[in-house]
């Protein structure tokens, strides 16, 4: 990494900063990265809490002619803030998003029915969480307790499913382990926690350092033992490939990023060396794909457009300029609602300029925030390619061989 | 074996590899672009200086040195160039106004001129003289633009100020993207009294639709209407490179982002692949031809060491004015630093000379000998050279099928 001297203000972080365009109260990535910078070097108590107004897209690192990585220097400085001030409630509560999503799922109908309710609204908004989208369903049956699917393949995936898909859409994740099961693929749902970045991203590196570590240990073992890690959440791959090795310093960080893929890519990976041969089936959708800032961050380019670019019939059209705001748990606290719906609104006016009548996107929180502030429906690209292979959540498997 | 398999990867995201990936992947060929950053052309006034020596830019590049690289494209490529980027740009409404034989002056922040040749279509009512008066409409505490410096040297100049809610340029021009900011804008235009002949804008009118902006302030007014390019962040700069990326892409093009190149793959006279930095296992590109397009010094291109100027990419011999203390003149505005003259030295089929390689293909402003400043000719050699240099390339991967 580049060290914040090594900026030369040319502002093109600037230009490309989502949160800098729509709220006056955060001076920009220059400033609150590099240019705050040698003064945070007098360790003197922070003062700086518009670094919390940072969202984290990374988009001014991936814009940074210099190597500068702003993201990162205000991720650090959000990191610090945090310990030196007291957290507040929604920042605790984010940042512990793992353990609230397990209650809200064991307590599902309840938890539903409060979330939805006008005085659970009222009460989420008195602790300062933005209603302003709809909380996602709790689903009583989440899908760690879904079971292994051994294929007998030469190919064995351990599957880093990630919060979203686990306690929202396990339908989804359902579905992604039979795709890789129908490629003759080993699936096995390894034990997981909630990668680290919601805590990271809410300012308590200890809480992510935790998780991160917990994490490390199980999948290293499944290393170990010839498994190739998959993730398809780009935030938890983000988190997974680079804050693991970087930020977290976790021990096994390299050996995870060396062995963890994009699902995309892997299913790349197996078509490129002639362990799978898909036959994709016509879809009939008209779909603005929309890039995740972390998919583009991860630096593997969009391998979801090279799958969906081999679907007959499919029309899509990509977009890679356009933030949508709600950066996980940052558009659900109240202080930022306005500003990740300004930035959202941009996003679907993008996406409305496409004509087409569906979005598509690798990362469950901006499928959220784009659905519910377009009213369009939105998909993952692994659901177009299961509906391209007619795979669905109940497609049993050839030889099945369940353990868990 | 790599994940990834293109016909050609072009290395930076300016001017010149925007252009030179679009003409590739209109013709048919895989074209993946790698890019560490953004590029220098964010920066720029968006205007296209083809060579600002002579009224006529054509003649100008003419009486150029032998040795500058505008020589190794025929002229009939160069025409062709600034046309395909014309009406590329008109696709994509970012459209350009001008004609490869008359340079024109531009209104600078300064209240200096600038020549250039093609100018977006907001800045062409540009002031030809110092008759015309103006009247400046800017924002109350835009950071990034003082009319103070025009009106000193224009004195016939009137000014007024319109407060947007917001001091800094991105946000003023994401505003005039909203339907009620713009309205009530309008309301507010309206009232005013105008009687100069022109009005000027500091360049913040929008993103995608500053030229319908432009048009629809002239017409409520009757007045021709203008921006002024103003110092980064530059909105004719990114409406550029927006459009430049809009067009790489309808071609067929795909973009890896924060993808600096760090390593090469090769064998015996060809480069196999580019590798990017990775956490982990090796991330890298396979392709059978590369383009060169990374800029020079501020582009990331190449870095001047106290001893020696280093090309970043393949490591390829760069061109040296002369000695370390040739680079530079005493007078640090000088046009005329030696250091203008490093970069890279092609032949006419724009492959570096004096390297082994064959598939590589260089173009744009890592050229050597190209002296941008001191001739004015920064985008419009991008395209001429990034043109030349694609259609050697395709040349290449036809003859090798």
């Amino acid at each position: 990494m580049m060290n914040f001297e090594h900026c030369i203000r040319c502002t093109v972080c600037v230009e490309n900063c989502p949160v800098f365009r729509v709220n006056s109260e955060f001076p920009g990535p220059k400033q609150a990265g590099p240019d705050a910078q040698r003064f945070r070097l007098e360790r003197e108590k922070a003062e700086d809490s518009w670094v919390l107004l940072c969202s984290q897209c990374k988009r001014c690192e991936m814009a940074c002619p210099s190597g500068v990585e702003p993201a990162q220097i205000i991720l650090r400085a959000q990191q610090r803030y945090g310990k030196e001030h007291p957290q507040t409630a929604t920042h605790l509560l984010f940042a512990n998003n793992y353990y609230l999503s397990a209650l809200g799922s064991f307590t599902a109908p309840i938890a539903n029915l409060i979330a939805s309710s006008g005085i659970g609204k009222q009460l989420l908004q008195r602790i300062g969480v933005s209603t302003y989208i709809p909380f996602p369903k709790f689903l009583f049956r989440t899908l760690r307790n879904e079971k292994n699917m051994l294929t007998g393949g030469r190919k064995k995936v351990a599957f880093f499913y990630g919060c979203f898909i686990n306690f929202y859409r396990p339908d989804i994740g359902r579905k992604i382990i039979r795709l890789l099961a129908s490629m003759n693929v080993d699936v096995v749902l390894p034990p997981q926690w909630c990668c680290g970045l919601p805590a990271l991203g809410n300012g308590n590196i200890t809480l992510a350092r935790h998780f991160a570590q917990k994490n490390a240990e199980s999948l290293s073992n499944y290393i170990d033992a010839g498994y190739d890690i998959v993730y398809t959440c780009t935030s938890c791959g983000l988190c997974l490939l680079h804050d693991y090795t970087g930020i977290l310093k976790i021990p096994q960080g390299k050996k995870i990023a060396e062995n963890t893929y994009d699902l995309h890519e892997y299913i790349i990976k197996l078509m490129n060396e002639g362990y799978a041969d898909p036959e994709f089936g016509a879809v009939p959708l008209k779909t603005a794909y929309h890039i995740p800032c972390h998919l583009r961050a991860l630096g593997i380019g969009y391998p979801a457009q090279k799958l969906m670019s081999m679907i007959p019939e499919l029309k899509f059209e990509i977009i890679d300029d356009a933030c949508c705001g709600l950066s996980g748990s940052y558009g659900f606290k109240k202080e930022n609602a306005f500003t990740a719906i300004q930035i959202g609104n941009r996003a679907v006016s993008l996406i409305k300029k496409t004509g087409m009548d569906t979005i598509t996107a690798d990362c469950g929180s901006c499928r959220m925030q784009l659905s519910g502030l377009s009213g369009m429906p939105s998909f993952d690209p692994a659901e177009i390619l299961c509906e391209s292979l007619r795979i669905n959540e109940l497609t049993p498997l050839k030889k099945p061989n369940n353990i868990s | 074996m790599s994940v990834n398999e293109y016909d050609v990867v072009v290395i930076g995201a300016g001017v010149a590899g925007l252009t030179a990936g679009a003409y590739l992947a209109e013709n048919g060929f895989k074209t993946a672009l790698v890019t560490a950053g953004e590029p220098t052309a964010c920066l720029s006034t968006g205007c296209i200086d083809v060579c600002s020596l002579d009224t006529n830019p054509m003649a100008g590049i003419k009486n150029l040195p032998p040795e500058h690289p505008y020589h190794l494209v025929p002229e009939e490529i160069v025409r062709e160039s600034l046309n395909i980027f014309k009406s590329a740009m008109a696709n994509t409404g970012n459209s350009y106004a001008g004609s490869p034989e008359e340079n024109r002056p531009v209104l600078s922040a300064l209240g200096t001129s600038k020549i250039s040749c093609f100018l977006p279509s907001t800045m062409e009512a540009a002031p030809q003289n110092m008759e015309e008066s103006l009247h400046i409409v800017t924002f109350t505490g835009l950071k990034d633009f003082y009319p103070g410096y025009i009106i000193s040297r224009r004195p016939n100049t009137k000014l007024s100020e319109y407060d947007a809610g917001s001091s800094n340029t991105m946000s003023i021009a994401s505003r005039f993207e909203e339907k009620d900011f713009f309205e009530k804008f309008m309301v507010w235009m309206e009232k005013l009294i105008i009687d100069a002949d022109k009005i000027a804008f500091p360049a913040v009118l929008g993103m995608a639709s500053a030229s319908d902006i432009v048009n629809t302030i002239s017409i409520l007014t009757g007045k021709p209407v203008f921006e002024i390019p103003t110092i980064p962040p530059s909105m004719p700069g990114r409406r550029l490179f927006n459009a430049l990326k809009e067009n790489f892409r309808t071609k067929g093009g795909s973009i890896y982002w924060a993808w600096p190149v760090t390593g090469i793959e090769k064998a015996g006279k060809e480069i196999e692949a580019v590798a990017t930095h990775s956490e982990g296992r090796p991330n890298s590109i396979n392709a059978r031809a590369f383009i060169l397009a990374t800029g020079s010094f501020v582009g990331g291109g190449l870095t001047a060491t106290r001893e020696s100027i280093v090309e970043n990419v393949f490591n390829l011999p760069v061109h040296l004015p002369g000695p370390r203390e040739t680079w530079f003149n005493d007078d640090y505005f000088s046009l005329n630093h030696g250091i203008g003259r490093a970069g890279i030295i092609a032949d006419s089929s724009m492959r570096p000379a004096a390297s082994p390689w064959k598939n590589i293909f260089v173009c744009g402003s890592i050229l050597g000998e190209t002296q941008v400043l001191k001739n004015g000719c920064g985008h419009g050699l991008a395209l001429a050279t990034a043109l030349a240099a694609a259609k050697s390339c395709a040349e290449y991967l036809n003859d090798e099928l």
